[in-house]
């Protein structure tokens, strides 16, 4: 592993990009976008399809270039210098797959190697990767031959093998089943441990939660939110969701508790835990069944970005 | 380095490729049914013009390898997305230019050498037209590899760039003469042919071998364009592949 030079593992500053198409539009997939973080830190970047995500992190793995504004990787500008940052990264594309006519076992070998690293160091890393991916059993048989999940599975035990300092997944975990996304989650927790930093995409925000110390939340080419999942959810206007079945008809006898969202027949209401009593006894006074539970990322998520769509 | 140029992981880069096309041993065995099959029709209607056919199907068989490096490279590209895990990476652009291509000559070269021995059957090579073979070859695998490999970075779509592999092989390996003696081509289109990179080996060989007679003049702008043609070619590819590591 090579040392990195800063202990800022990323910065960009107003980074923008417009695609000109040849015959369509022109698109500005990226409007601004300022961030920075750590070495050693998991951050997440949420946002609805078409949002940025994907061309942020393709600037930022030196495979893009931005129509203006800076990345730099551990001190290094990504545009100016790409062959001191490529080192230091590894990148899950989006859809990407691994070498159908190599087994699991020879696409994550090979591809250390061809970073440089040890055949020692290269093997005992694979037979690694493997064992937390869950792909033992399979390892010895062509990737053609696999389950979409046992390759994606491959492609991110190629990259988590690299233990490089900084990693982009990009929907990494997108057609794993629930104990596959967590042991790449738990591989994800223990790379940071020993000092890697991962910025992952995803929009499992279940995942966002589950695994990242910080998220941006993007939208239109902008980030919208930056900060805890916590914090997010406090966005929102409270901690606590009322789910009224039949209430959709009695929004304005909940309106002043906080915010409230309709859903096909049910009624959502967003609110305090001081005033949940107050909730339930109108809702029971109604006849009307209610269950209470804790806000969601998903549902901060949706209001973030529906404000900002409202907004436009 | 040489040339401001890294090559460090292209060695396992190209055993990498080797790999993944061994395990498709079957596309390395029909390498050569083309040339093979037009091989047997030269031998049932033109016995007299087998030898230089022969050289003609290992010229275009090493085109063929070259083309080999488009589909590959658009493959891995398009399909898999696999060229962002190696460009985001150490592995330098130059370096998995040369592993693909190198990768394609090494895995598909076995079954072009049989019709190298058949060549040493029907009319055994000196040292020198020998010599000439192995350059020529190498010089049209160096053009044809290029050409493949910057046309598979052209387009986004694998059913867009699967018409071009036959358009190209069929342009530089079949229309030209490859397969047939530059004395059944007109006077005036001599100068045209021997600029272009695959007849211009095939009547360099054939001329090395004593199969054909051509003049010195002749011989000298077939010499001076495939190799002017191979290293230039080769030098953009490095650079095409430097540039389109990032997209614009």
């Amino acid at each position: 592993m090579h040392g990195p030079v800063s202990q800022e593992a990323l910065r960009a500053e107003d980074v923008r990009k417009v695609y000109r198409g040849r015959t369509g539009p022109q698109v500005e997939a990226l409007r601004g976008v300022s961030l920075a973080f750590r070495r050693g830190e998991r951050i997440a970047l949420l946002g609805r399809n078409g949002a940025g995500k994907t061309t942020f992190l393709r600037i930022a793995s030196t495979l893009l270039i931005p129509t203006s504004g800076t990345i730099d990787v551990f001190g290094f500008d990504v545009v100016e210098v790409p062959e001191k940052v490529r080192p230091l990264i590894a990148v899950v594309p989006q859809e990407g797959k691994p070498f159908f006519h190599l087994t699991p076992r020879e696409q994550v070998y090979c591809y250390l190697r061809a970073r440089g690293i040890s055949k020692e160091v290269a093997k005992a890393r694979t037979e690694e990767a493997l064992d937390q991916m869950g792909l033992q059993e399979v390892a010895d048989r062509l990737s053609v031959t696999l389950s979409g999940g046992q390759k994606q599975r491959a492609m991110v035990a190629t990259v988590l093998a690299t233990e490089a300092p900084l990693m982009f997944l990009d929907e990494p975990t997108i057609g794993l089943d629930p104990f596959a996304r967590r042991a790449v989650w738990n591989v994800l927790r223990e790379l940071t441990r020993k000092g890697s930093t991962v910025l992952l995409t995803t929009h499992y925000l279940d995942e966002a939660e589950a695994l990242s110390e910080r998220l941006y939340i993007m939208e239109e080419g902008r980030i919208l939110f930056e900060g805890t999942a916590e914090s997010a959810k406090r966005q929102i206007g409270g901690t606590l969701r009322v789910s009224i079945q039949n209430g959709g008809n009695h929004r304005e006898l909940f309106a002043s508790f906080g915010q409230t969202v309709a859903e096909g027949t049910s009624l959502h209401v967003i609110t305090e835990p001081e005033r949940i009593h107050e909730v339930m006894d109108i809702a029971l006074r109604e006849h009307l069944s209610a269950t209470v539970g804790p806000v969601s990322l998903e549902e901060a998520f949706l209001t973030i970005v529906g404000r900002s769509i409202d907004e436009e | 380095m040489v040339f401001g140029l890294r090559w460090a992981g292209s060695g396992v880069f190209l055993v990498t490729e080797i790999r993944v096309q061994l395990h498709e041993w079957l596309a390395i065995v029909t390498g050569t049914l083309t040339p093979g099959a037009l091989l047997v029709f030269v031998a049932v209607l033109a016995p007299d013009l087998l030898a230089v056919t022969v050289i003609g199907a290992l010229v275009y068989s090493m085109f063929l390898i070259g083309q080999r490096v488009l589909n590959e490279a658009a493959y891995i590209r398009i399909d898999h997305k696999l060229n962002e895990l190696y460009h985001a990476s150490p592995l330098t652009p130059e370096a998995y230019f040369i592993g693909i291509a190198g990768g394609m000559l090494v895995a598909y070269l076995p079954p072009s050498l049989v019709l190298l021995v058949i060549l040493e059957i029907l009319h055994p090579l000196s040292p020198f037209a020998l010599l000439v073979l192995a350059a020529c070859l190498l010089a049209v695998w160096a053009v044809s590899a290029t050409i493949g490999y910057v046309v598979s970075t052209l387009f986004k779509d694998m059913k867009t760039i699967w018409p071009y592999s036959a358009l190209l092989t069929n342009l530089f390996g079949i229309l030209p003469p490859v397969f047939y003696p530059l004395r059944l081509v007109p006077l005036e289109w001599r100068s045209a042919v021997l600029v272009l990179p695959t007849s211009a080996a095939a009547v360099l060989v054939n001329a090395a071998a004593g199969l054909e007679a051509i003049t010195a003049e002749e011989a000298i702008l077939a010499a001076i364009s495939l190799g002017a043609e191979a290293l230039a070619l080769f030098a953009f590819g490095i650079y095409w592949a430097r540039r389109t590591a990032r997209e614009r």
